[in-house]
């Protein structure tokens, strides 16, 4: 091809406005929830899995409040405490959707952008780590609270709409407080913590064996740890640490104590110093990326 | 770009990695339409690129099409385009979404952003092959997504690194071919890092050399080839019988070497002019054709300057 066969479709300096530098990381949020759309394996397919147990959750709640059978399982038209303890029991099963889509989507977020180079791609832009920090971690955090917010939060309007009565909603409304508490709990811990993984080595499968090993191995020695040694060691265990702030807030009980031993302050300190942490990992990577992944030839 | 600024001005620009000092008191202004930044491994070239980018801190100052690179790299990074040597790409995606991609995150609307790409993609030869997955692109379609990723935004300078690595040497004509058209139908400025010293004297006009951090020329290609400050070495063209000519300027007191039979390269005793070469010509009975002072090729020239010493800290090389 020689400079006159150059295929040009005319060319005109561009004149318009550029968008603003500080509404860019929403074109990368953009981006990543396309991303993370795109094919089934990355959400759809666990999305569908929390609307299905949504819809067990709704179908119990429906059941256990529902009067002709409550009086058909000779109970008098009692009130069942199991439908407001649905979502309590839920939860864990939305947890474990989160941390599958932890795995697959969250954990190889910067891994696997190290991996392709790009971070050139991005800061050879007006890009400033906090844009791609924020834009990813807006999408991450958009993609599990429909795992594991929307569901909780769908569930407890069921329950406040299966009310008979005035009284019995004023005294049933604070579920909805605690179920977008403990979906947003949640949502962070399986959005934010494995991203931090995925900032802590380039590569896309070892990022996401260290979430895997950490959440389930080192997670499980903790928790066995904290049955048998002292409790405040079972809040490094994620899966416990949100159990407990979870039974906590919905007052379960066993034999008329908490039904884990675990403090909520204790389990909220580990849930937020987890999050903490992996957002200074993430950014500690991003900043680092900026200063080496642009240059001339060496 | 505005008209009296040169497109990169640097003033005692110095940065200093703990004790390595990476660019040395720099002062100095760049311009051109596309200029070669040359200089080994070391040279402070990458570093310079980042300061220049505003993503490292410096001291002293920097400035790119009049913007301070410290305070306005953003604003920088959005009138300069970066086709970088390495693979920069994002896993799973056309180079249509690429581009596409990389024109909103400069911050152009998402349809212009869309209208761009494809002109991009098209300008650089991709054509219906831009909907395909980049993973699987040759080399060379590769060395064209990027270079159409980094013109997509609408740049008014372009910092191509080693944009013909790794390409045939069809491949990289065609690339050489796009790139010395770019100023003169996009209007863009090119800045060429590369390590091949043919590129250079084939597209570039002006040259920047860099050493142990410190830049040891700036200007045209023309001036670093024929900065060798001696009007005694001359490259002569006749019609035939140059070996002739040879022995008659070798008898003149002259150092002469044949190169073809029409050419010689001759180097004049001392206080000779090149009214030596007319007379012996003369007395020979053959006709000049062609007679300059012999000029270095780009290679024979980087090489002679980074053998010289160099400039004192501070000192503008421009």
């Amino acid at each position: 091809m020689s400079a006159g066969q150059i295929h040009d479709l005319g060319y005109k300096r561009y004149v318009g406005t550029r968008r603003s530098l500080g509404t860019r990381w929403t074109v990368i949020m953009r981006h990543q929830l396309a991303t993370a759309w795109h094919g089934w394996w990355r959400f759809k397919i666990w999305l569908i899995g929390a609307l299905m147990i949504t819809a067990v959750g709704a179908g119990v709640m429906y059941l256990a409040t529902n009067k002709t059978l409550q009086m058909l399982a000779g109970m008098g038209g009692r009130q069942v405490s199991f439908a407001d303890g649905a979502l309590a029991i839920l939860m864990p099963w939305y947890g474990r959707i989160g941390f599958v889509v932890g795995v697959f989507l969250c954990s190889t977020v910067v891994a696997g952008d190290v991996q392709s180079g790009a971070f050139t791609f991005y800061f050879a832009r007006s890009m400033r780590p906090r844009d791609y920090l924020l834009g990813k971690l807006a999408a991450l955090v958009i993609l599990m609270a429909l795992l594991l917010l929307a569901g909780p939060v769908l569930l407890a309007i069921l329950r406040l709409g299966l009310c008979q009565s005035t009284d019995e909603v004023i005294h049933t409304l604070p579920i909805l407080g605690k179920a977008a508490a403990v979906g947003a709990l949640g949502t962070m811990v399986y959005a934010v913590v494995p991203l931090g993984f995925s900032a802590l080595i380039a590569n896309r499968r070892y990022a996401m064996a260290l979430w895997t090993a950490y959440y389930v191995v080192v997670g499980a020695m903790a928790a066995v740890a904290g049955a048998f040694l002292h409790p405040m060691i079972g809040a490094l265990d994620l899966s416990t640490a949100l159990g407990a702030v979870t039974l906590d807030l919905f007052e379960f009980r066993m034999l008329g104590r908490h039904a884990v031993e675990l403090p909520i302050s204790a389990a909220l300190i580990s849930i937020f110093a987890h999050a903490a942490v992996a957002i200074a990992i993430v950014r500690w990577r991003v900043r680092g990326a900026q200063h080496a992944g642009i240059g001339g030839s060496s | 770009m505005t008209a009296s600024a040169p497109l990169i001005e640097l003033d005692r620009l110095a940065k200093h990695y703990g004790v390595i000092i990476a660019l040395q008191d720099i002062t100095a202004a760049f311009d051109g339409k596309i200029i070669g930044l040359l200089g080994p491994n070391g040279a402070g070239k990458s570093t310079l690129l980042k300061c220049l980018l505003g993503l490292l801190p410096y001291q002293g100052r920097a400035r790119v099409l009049g913007l301070d690179a410290m305070t306005q790299g953003g604003e920088i990074r959005d009138r300069v385009g970066y086709m970088p040597e390495q693979e920069a790409f994002l896993a799973g995606m056309n180079a249509v979404e690429l581009c596409t991609y990389a024109a909103e995150l400069s911050g152009l609307p998402r349809n212009e952003a869309m209208q761009r790409a494809h002109a991009a993609l098209y300008y650089a030869g991709l054509e219906e092959k831009r909907y395909q997955p980049i993973d699987g692109y040759s080399t060379g379609m590769k060395q064209r997504v990027k270079l159409a990723q980094a013109l997509v935004h609408d740049p008014e300078i372009l910092f191509l690194d080693e944009p013909t690595n790794g390409l045939d040497p069809r491949s990289r004509e065609e690339m050489l071919d796009l790139i010395v058209e770019l100023p003169v139908r996009r209007n863009c400025a090119i800045v060429l890092s590369t390590h091949l010293l043919p590129d250079v004297e084939r597209i570039c006009d002006h040259a920047v050399i860099m050493h142990h951090g410190t830049v040891r020329f700036a200007g045209t290609i023309d001036t670093l080839r024929g900065a060798r400050g001696r009007d005694s070495e001359l490259l002569v063209e006749v019609k035939a019988e140059a070996a002739k000519l040879g022995a008659a300027l070798t008898a003149a007191g002259a150092t002469c070497r044949v190169t073809s039979p029409i050419a010689l390269e001759v180097d004049l005793p001392a206080d000779a002019t090149s009214q030596l070469v007319f007379r012996a010509a003369r007395d020979a009975g053959l006709q000049i054709r062609e007679l300059g002072v012999r000029r270095d090729s780009v290679e024979a020239a980087f090489l002679r300057v980074l053998g010289e010493p160099p400039p004192p800290a501070g000192l503008g090389v421009a």
